[in-house]
């Protein structure tokens, strides 16, 4: 049983392991941090599992998890802080099908980075094609806070990649 | 900045994405906040079980008189029977599992007053056994005469004894929040500030 339980579950995960991969990538600048992350979101989501009782979808499920996980994870202390200078950190050589596209979403995670934990939910979710009344649902705010806390994000995230001197 | 052109970006399949495996399942050691205080909770429950064995030997250790004995014995039965008490209130919230699926406010404030009622429990048994071992202290050196205390106790005023007492429920006050500051206090004030931002109009 438990063993079925477990297929289940990660056939559900794979199917939906973007929604972890951009989380972790969204909260985590380091590598090596953000592949702890990453696990962890799996392990949380696993242990959280039973209480999935497909009231809302699968993926909404997952998304307040792994958003939840994520804004709770501490990360290892004794790791140094990445400080170089955004053009130099992007590496792009595995691009193998859209540069235009790897290059704007690399600087779109480097200029995240500079957000707030609640910002960087805000986005992700946003990006998500999450509407108002869904991101405040998540988040748990009035659908107007969310309304215009994602209005001031989505500013202040031009104005950091403008910054970076990228604009797209 | 075309935000509609980005979302379609965004949600174009990544190439980095690895297959997830059934060990990732079950890696036992979680990083949250909540997690980390009971680690660190686990840590001290043992400590403080060694230090109620050896209080138990310290009559045989310090060779007591007979006559505290009975006194000794009185103070340790309640010393345990608070601790028993607040090791069962620690043992709850070990075992209080977190449920993750709660939209990110109420999940951040169960985290934030979970742990500050538990920070809490941890200093009142902190005062709690302060204040017993100072009373012991008080009654043994009331209670058995021609020790060095006790000449010394002769020759000050009842003003300064109390004093002290004070002083030192004081300190130990003083030491209790400072510990339980470094070792948790970062941990909440960095869950008040995430629930500060998600509440800010």
């Amino acid at each position: 049983m438990q063993e079925y339980t477990e297929k289940i579950f990660l056939e559900l995960i794979n199917n939906n392991k973007a929604i972890i991969y951009k989380v972790s990538k969204m909260y985590m600048d380091d590598a090596e941090d953000r592949r702890d992350l990453f696990q962890e979101i799996v392990m949380q989501l696993w242990k959280a599992y039973p209480g999935f009782k497909g009231n809302s979808k699968f993926t909404t499920w997952m998304y307040r998890v792994a958003l939840n996980t994520a804004l709770l994870f501490l990360k290892k202390e004794t790791r140094k802080v990445d400080k170089t200078p955004l053009n130099e950190n992007i590496d792009l050589a595995d691009v193998n099908y859209s540069y235009d596209k790897e290059e704007k979403l690399a600087y779109l995670y480097k200029a995240v980075q500079e957000l707030n934990s609640i910002e960087k939910a805000l986005i992700f979710l946003f990006l998500e094609n999450q509407s108002h009344k869904e991101i405040a649902q998540n988040l748990g705010i009035t659908e107007v806070n969310a309304r215009v806390k994602l209005s001031r994000t989505k500013e202040k995230l031009q104005f950091i990649i403008k910054k970076n001197g990228y604009e797209f | 900045m075309n935000f509609d052109q980005l979302k379609n970006d965004w949600n174009k399949p990544e190439t980095e994405e690895t297959e997830i495996l059934q060990s990732m399942l079950h890696i036992k050691e979680a990083h949250t906040p909540i997690d980390k205080i009971r680690k660190q909770m686990k840590c001290e429950f043992f400590v403080q079980l060694a230090s109620l064995l050896f209080i138990a030997l310290t009559p045989r250790i310090f060779g007591f008189p007979p006559e505290i004995k009975p006194v000794f014995m009185a103070f340790y039965a309640v010393t345990c029977g608070f601790c028993a008490y607040y090791f069962f209130k620690f043992y709850v919230f070990y075992k209080h599992s977190y449920d993750l699926s709660l939209d990110t406010r109420k999940n951040l404030l169960w985290f934030y007053y979970e742990m500050k009622l538990n920070i809490e429990l941890y200093k009142a048994l902190t005062y709690i056994l302060a204040f017993i071992v100072l009373s012991f202290a008080a009654v043994y050196l009331l209670m058995v005469r021609g020790t060095i205390f006790q000449h010394i106790l002769d020759k000050v005023s009842m003003i300064y004894i109390i004093l002290n007492c004070f002083i030192t429920i004081l300190i130990v006050g003083l030491i209790t929040e400072l510990w339980a500051k470094f070792y948790y206090g970062k941990y909440v004030k960095e869950l008040k500030k995430i629930i500060d931002k998600l509440d800010d109009e």
